[in-house]
């Protein structure tokens, strides 16, 4: 078992390093193009999160004539195995991802302080100068959402199904509610919080949350719940209230019912920050919002992935048309919208 | 605001969140009654919840799907049983270890078979469908909180009674209470304990399996990692608080999903979610607590007789 175990790693290893050649040869640049390794938390699998940190590091090793790879990690040993294996490697630039490395990603980095790292959708503390954390200002997104359903609503009370009341989902909630109430003031708004045991992954909770808002007549609910998502989306088909998601396009997955999502263009930062690192210009925390394309909504993609999407707010080209002048007039600064995590 | 929160959708939100807990929470009676401590319904639940869903997708069939539940409870709680009864094990550090194993088992299976992590959710997961009883479910209140619910509820609802008569009016039912107070005495009338423990065992294995089952094709149609969600610890501290008596655990279970419930509808008033996240187990303490002394008497009324 552990011989042929070895015998796979050497044969991946092989190919691998043909691979790398044949790129170095095609390339322009050749061997002197950066190299990039990510490393994930989790096995890609569907997730399209992860995913999307994979293609961003693939763009920029292509783009730049480089080489990259991926270490998928199952369990807590791999990811510390995986990541000291990438820094064996010493490429260019590390990337990783998600809270659940923040802490290996803090101390490994200041184990080895030549080695680059970048650091998705979180940051520790006090990062060493070695480590780029990318960011989201996921409240912007939010805000365009809720114009949204301040033009929809019907009932003039919208909410928020949130898994935890920490002041990080509040960018989320509280910035749906201010986008709402942007169009209308007068529109109400009511956030819970799923708590219990198991906030991101109680669907069946989380479902009987939506219902007790839907009970109080709110009929566009934001769905901040991660892998409780779906008892929210179970709730909006038998209630026939609206929806929204978070993170990638969820729309397909109550087809009808979702509007929109707020989601994290994890390709996009990756992209970004890594040039940066190369360039040297990177620094220790970079935020994206609306005007670094690093976050977004569907209405703002384009007319061909909007018409694909699902999503319902394809159906309705004049408020797409009034969040895409909405979304040029925070990055104008023309609207601020404020962070409930550091404001 | 009193007509905003004591609505038929609350009944109806606590119906829900009671089943599995009181599934579970009488598998574990029995269990409790033939001297087994049974620690292992939150994985047994979850390991339920995987299998219907599995079995659900396979044979687009809610029924087959909680069959599979049954059987995937069944199956874990037989290694307890083993373990416990045969080998003479410790059911605590059994019933753990069972917890842990359902919740990685599942957690490894759910990419394995189905290549997706965190939530599947599919449109071939067939979803138990809610019977309305003729003539019952028009009963104004009681007839959509209580009879228009999936099948399962029924089951649940109606084992309440059934356990009752069975435990204490029933030779079977005397001879598994009397291996769990006094295994030697049964044992020399010539009652096996190991086949009463066995039948205990394997009967809240099936229970458990059940109550996941409702969980994830009844109360929602999908399986999330994990999504008994410490349901399965509220159960043992169901059997716990109600004295391992039907009407107990009933009470018991009724009392923490209503306070749960109620807890959603005070969080859109401004609750915080502090509160009301512990209101069940704080309301069924000091429900319990208060009610003691009659509850008491009356199960042992109902136990000696």
């Amino acid at each position: 078992m552990k011989h042929s175990k070895t015998v796979l790693t050497l044969a991946v290893i092989l190919a691998l390093s043909l691979v790398a050649a044949a790129c170095g040869d095609d390339a322009e640049e050749g061997p002197d193009g950066p190299s990039l390794i990510y490393v994930t938390p989790n096995p890609i699998g569907v997730n399209k999160f992860l995913e999307l940190g994979q293609i961003g590091t693939q763009q920029v090793a292509e783009e730049l004539g480089g080489t990259w790879k991926t270490f998928e990690s199952t369990n807590d040993s791999d990811r510390r195995a995986n990541i000291e294996a990438a820094i064996d490697e010493a490429p260019d630039v590390i990337v990783l991802t998600t809270f659940t490395l923040v802490e290996l990603a803090d101390e490994l980095s200041k184990a080895h302080p030549d080695q680059e790292f970048i650091l998705i959708d979180t940051c520790p503390d006090e990062p060493a100068a070695n480590l780029h954390c990318g960011v989201f200002r996921e409240h912007e997104g939010a805000y365009l959402l809720g114009i949204m359903a301040g033009r929809l609503t019907e009932t003039k009370e919208v909410g928020s199904v949130v898994a935890l009341d920490i002041p990080f989902l509040h960018r989320y909630s509280d910035s749906f509610a201010l986008g709402a109430q942007s169009v209308d003031p007068s529109i109400n708004d009511t956030q819970v919080f799923i708590g219990g045991d198991n906030p991101f992954s109680d669907p069946a909770r989380a479902k009987e949350q939506a219902l007790a808002v839907a009970a109080r007549g709110a009929d566009h609910i934001f769905a901040v719940g991660a892998g409780s998502n779906g008892g929210i989306f179970e709730a909006a088909q038998q209630e026939g209230f609206f929806s929204y998601g978070v993170d990638v396009n969820q729309c397909p997955e109550a087809p009808g019912r979702i509007v929109d999502n707020n989601m994290k263009l994890v390709d996009a930062l990756v992209v970004q920050l890594a040039k940066a690192v190369l360039d040297g210009t990177a620094e220790s925390v970079v935020a994206f919002g609306l005007a670094e394309r690093g976050t977004g909504v569907m209405a703002l993609a384009s007319d061909d992935e909007l018409a694909d999407s699902q999503c319902l707010i394809a159906d309705h080209p004049d408020i797409v048309a009034e969040v895409r002048a909405a979304r040029d007039a925070i990055v104008n600064g023309e609207i601020v919208v404020p962070d409930p995590l550091f404001g | 605001m009193f007509e905003q929160i004591f609505d038929t959708a609350l009944f109806d939100s606590a119906t829900r969140a009671m089943i599995p807990i009181l599934l579970a929470a009488l598998g574990g009676m029995i269990c409790e009654r033939a001297g087994v401590f049974q620690i292992a319904l939150e994985g047994i639940m979850l390991a339920g919840a995987f299998a219907a869903v599995a079995g659900s997708y396979l044979a687009l069939n809610s029924g087959v799907g909680v069959m599979f539940g049954v059987a995937a409870g069944m199956l874990i709680s037989l290694a307890l049983a083993y373990g416990t009864v045969t080998r003479k094990g410790d059911s605590i550090v059994l019933g753990i270890a069972l917890n842990l194993l359902a919740m990685g088992l599942t957690g490894f299976l759910l990419p394995q078979l189905f290549d997706v992590r965190g939530v599947f959710q599919h449109a071939r997961i067939d979803g138990l469908d809610r019977i309305a009883i003729p003539g019952l479910s028009q009963i104004p209140w009681v007839g959509p909180v209580l009879f228009d619910n999936t099948i399962l509820t029924y089951v649940a609802l109606l084992l309440v009674p059934a356990l009752w008569v069975f435990l204490f009016r029933t030779p079977i039912g005397l001879r598994l209470r009397g291996v769990g107070e006094r295994p030697l005495a049964a044992e020399t009338l010539g009652v096996s304990p190991t086949v009463y423990k066995y039948g205990a065992v394997l009967t809240s294995g099936a229970l458990a399996g059940m109550a996941g089952a409702q969980l994830s094709l009844g109360n929602v149609v999908q399986f999330a990692e994990n999504m008994s969600s410490g349901r399965g610890w509220v159960a043992v501290v169901a059997v716990m608080l109600g004295r391992a008596h039907p009407a107990g655990v009933l009470a018991a279970a009724a009392l923490f999903a209503l306070a749960e419930a109620l807890g959603f509808r005070f969080q859109g008033n401004g609750l915080p979610v502090q509160v009301t996240d512990a209101l069940p187990f704080v309301v069924t303490l000091i429900a319990l607590i208060a009610a003691r002394k009659r509850f008491a008497r009356l199960l042992d009324l109902t136990t000696s007789a």
